[in-house]
């Protein structure tokens, strides 16, 4: 946050006199007048002789505070926006779709969790393919080389009833609009996040529909267990996905794999603290033998825990 | 000197005037099960601690409709308060459609009952119920929604910051609304619990600052809300995600703390139930921990008796009620199961 010092220009009130108060009370920033009690500040005023203009400072840095908040928005306006601006995306399979009320919603960060070879990888290239190919920009951070291209292709010209001449103009405009990254790190993963926030926010990417990772618990699990630090990282992703989320109308897509719990079960990755960061937790798993995969709900903001469907892969 | 003294002593209002006043400026809002139980009013602040998930947010929900909704619109009584909600969204994952649907939902029930009951003699076509339970008060909707105010916090800065602010915020919406903000809601307490347990206590190379600490953010919160209850009479109703006492959670919390010297006499510790059980393990500071007047333990059931329902187990204790209840939730809202 803002060192006082750099204020001056837009808060005339925030002078050298009122820096050098501020100063005796180790207070070099706005974020320094967070963690303080402002009503003893404004005691303390009392002993200077230009308490009134101190004062006056004081609220000119609440203003400043103010806007260090989001936006207060009343129920009314939170629904327009997300009437408005919040839609349901494919992905890429109807029963999943109807499942879900309309498929991944748009602000939301929804979770698949699953084995391995249980077919999350397989819902993220068909989510990201039909969404590609008729709403818009996708990104893929990939963890573990498991984007194809290929599989792209081939669920692309599976699942069009079109002219060879088309599927190839379909499949070219499906390829443009999945952009791929490579991540094998939570750092360069804070990188591209910062870095797509940024382009975001000065408006220079724009159309990005869906944003997936797959896996993000191979990215976060190496870091946890070192203590606090790893943790906050873990927290901090989260944080940074839901704004991304809410504020650019973004749905957002992540895996978690499976390890092996007590008693010869299994339990997500990433568990406990995790555990109330997406908006939907999915469990997907396959039936080996039958080949009949399933979701059920872990949690939703509105359908009950335990709710199941089934469906089987193109 | 001494007139401004005595006027200060003199008496402003009989007991009448001053009981009448406290029901007006105080009023009792019906809280939805499983908050039912002990009569909470302003100035009290409830923690409503669980797994998650636990419906947690879904009580949150239901009593924000008692409250929005007005006492009485077209003579149709809905039993509301008429009063705003101030609702500050730490883990950012509120779903407006859930409360708009929750709302409706209630909307058309009440409306029913009201219809049905005036009806019932003339009219028993099944079309006529049929209209009541598709139709509902777009206006009362629009109204009440709008009593509905939301934030959302990203970090504690921003917590803090809405929280220093809040007092001019409070102002605003009154001259707005004509009405005070009765229920303060804070869901959840713990969200950026292990982002600034990260913080340095002391920020580096730095002399005497503070910096975003669990502590210090804990502090600060704590103080901030406590003097704004003092001028704004609110109810603050706190959801807190904690995970059930099993292995696994033990684990992970246990190891973290061993890493962190500085934070070592964490609050931690492990909180038993009515029959000794281990429930939870608490991490929130001392300073949190004691402020919070009320706190309920909610948890769903692992019990097989429902298969269709879930139902969710629910434990007052601050104050130690040893008297568990069994609740369910539906579209129509949360009910006891006897």
């Amino acid at each position: 946050m803002a060192a006082l010092m750099y204020l001056e220009c837009g808060y005339p009130l925030i002078d050298s006199d009122f820096r050098n108060f501020c100063a005796s009370h180790n207070i070099i920033s706005v974020e320094d007048f967070l963690l303080h009690d402002l009503y003893v500040l404004v005691i303390s005023t009392e002993q200077h002789h230009n308490s009134e203009r101190l004062k006056e400072g004081i609220t000119q840095v609440l203003t400043i505070i103010n806007k260090q908040h989001q936006p207060w928005v009343d129920g009314q306006e939170l629904l327009d926006d997300a009437l408005q601006n919040k839609r349901f995306l494919p992905t890429g399979c109807r029963s999943i779709d109807t499942f879900l009320h309309g498929g991944l919603r748009e602000g939301y960060l929804t979770e698949l969790v699953g084995t391995s070879s249980s077919g999350k990888t397989q819902i993220c290239l068909q989510a990201a393919s039909a969404v590609a190919k008729s709403w818009g920009k996708i990104i893929f951070l990939d963890s573990g080389n498991s984007f194809s291209p290929k599989r792209v292709a081939q669920i692309v010209t599976q699942t069009s009833d079109l002219s060879a001449y088309e599927v190839d103009k379909a499949l070219q405009e499906v390829m443009n609009n999945i952009v791929c990254f490579s991540v094998f790190d939570i750092f360069p993963l804070f990188e591209v996040l910062h870095q797509l926030k940024n382009n975001l926010r000065s408006q220079k990417d724009q159309h990005i529909r869906m944003l997936i990772i797959d896996s993000i618990s191979s990215l976060i699990a190496p870091i946890l267990g070192g203590g606090a630090h790893g943790h906050a990282l873990m927290v901090s992703v989260g944080f940074l996905l839901k704004r991304l989320a809410h504020e650019h109308d973004i749905s957002i897509l992540v895996t978690n794999h499976m390890v092996a719990g007590e008693k010869g079960t299994s339990k997500p990755a990433l568990g406990e603290s995790w555990r109330s960061i997406p908006h939907i937790r999915l469990l997907l798993s396959k039936d080996q033998i039958s080949n009949i995969s399933s979701i059920s709900v872990l949690r939703h903001p509105h359908m009950a825990t335990g709710d199941r469907v089934e469906f089987a892969f193109q | 000197m001494a007139s401004a003294a005595r006027k200060w002593i003199e008496a402003d209002e009989t007991a009448k005037q001053f009981l009448a006043r406290v029901f007006s400026e105080r009023p009792f809002l019906p809280l939805p099960p499983p908050l039912h139980r002990i009569p909470l009013r302003p100035g009290n602040v409830v923690e409503i601690v669980g797994p998650s998930p636990s419906s947690k947010t879904r009580i949150l929900m239901q009593a924000a409709i008692n409250c929005i909704l007005p006492k009485e619109w077209k003579g149709v009584n809905y039993g509301g308060l008429e009063r705003l909600v101030m609702f500050v969204d730490l883990d950012c994952r509120f779903d407006v459609l859930s409360l708009s649907r929750l709302l409706k939902q209630r909307i058309i029930r009440e409306n029913g009952n009201g219809v049905g009951h005036k009806l019932s003699k003339v009219d028993n076509s099944p079309s006529r119920s049929k209209d009541a339970h598709t139709e509902y008060d777009k206006e009362l909707f629009a109204v009440s929604m709008r009593r509905f105010l939301y934030i959302r916090c990203y970090d504690s800065s921003e917590f803090l910051a809405t929280l220093k602010t809040l007092h001019f915020q409070l102002q605003k919406e009154k001259e707005a609304h004509g009405s005070g903000v009765y229920l303060l809601m804070i869901d959840s307490i713990g969200a950026f619990y292990w982002m600034d347990r990260a913080s340095p206590s002391i920020p580096p190379g730095s002399n005497n600052r503070r910096s975003l600490s669990l502590q210090n953010v804990s502090d600060i919160a704590v103080q901030e809300i406590q003097k704004i209850l003092v001028v704004h009479p609110m109810l603050v109703l706190t959801t807190k995600a904690a995970s059930l006492q099993d292995k696994v959670a033990s684990r992970e919390v246990i190891r973290s703390t061993g890493q962190l010297s500085i934070e070592s006499n964490l609050d931690s510790r492990i909180i038993r139930s009515s029959t000794n059980a281990q429930l939870y393990r608490e991490y929130m500071p001392s300073v949190w921990q004691s402020f919070v007047s009320h706190r309920i333990l909610v948890r769903p059931s692992d019990d097989s008796e429902y298969p269709k329902q879930h139902i969710y187990l629910s434990e007052w204790l601050l104050p130690s009620l040893k008297l568990p209840d069994k609740f369910t939730i539906n579209d129509d809202g949360t009910y006891i199961v006897l």
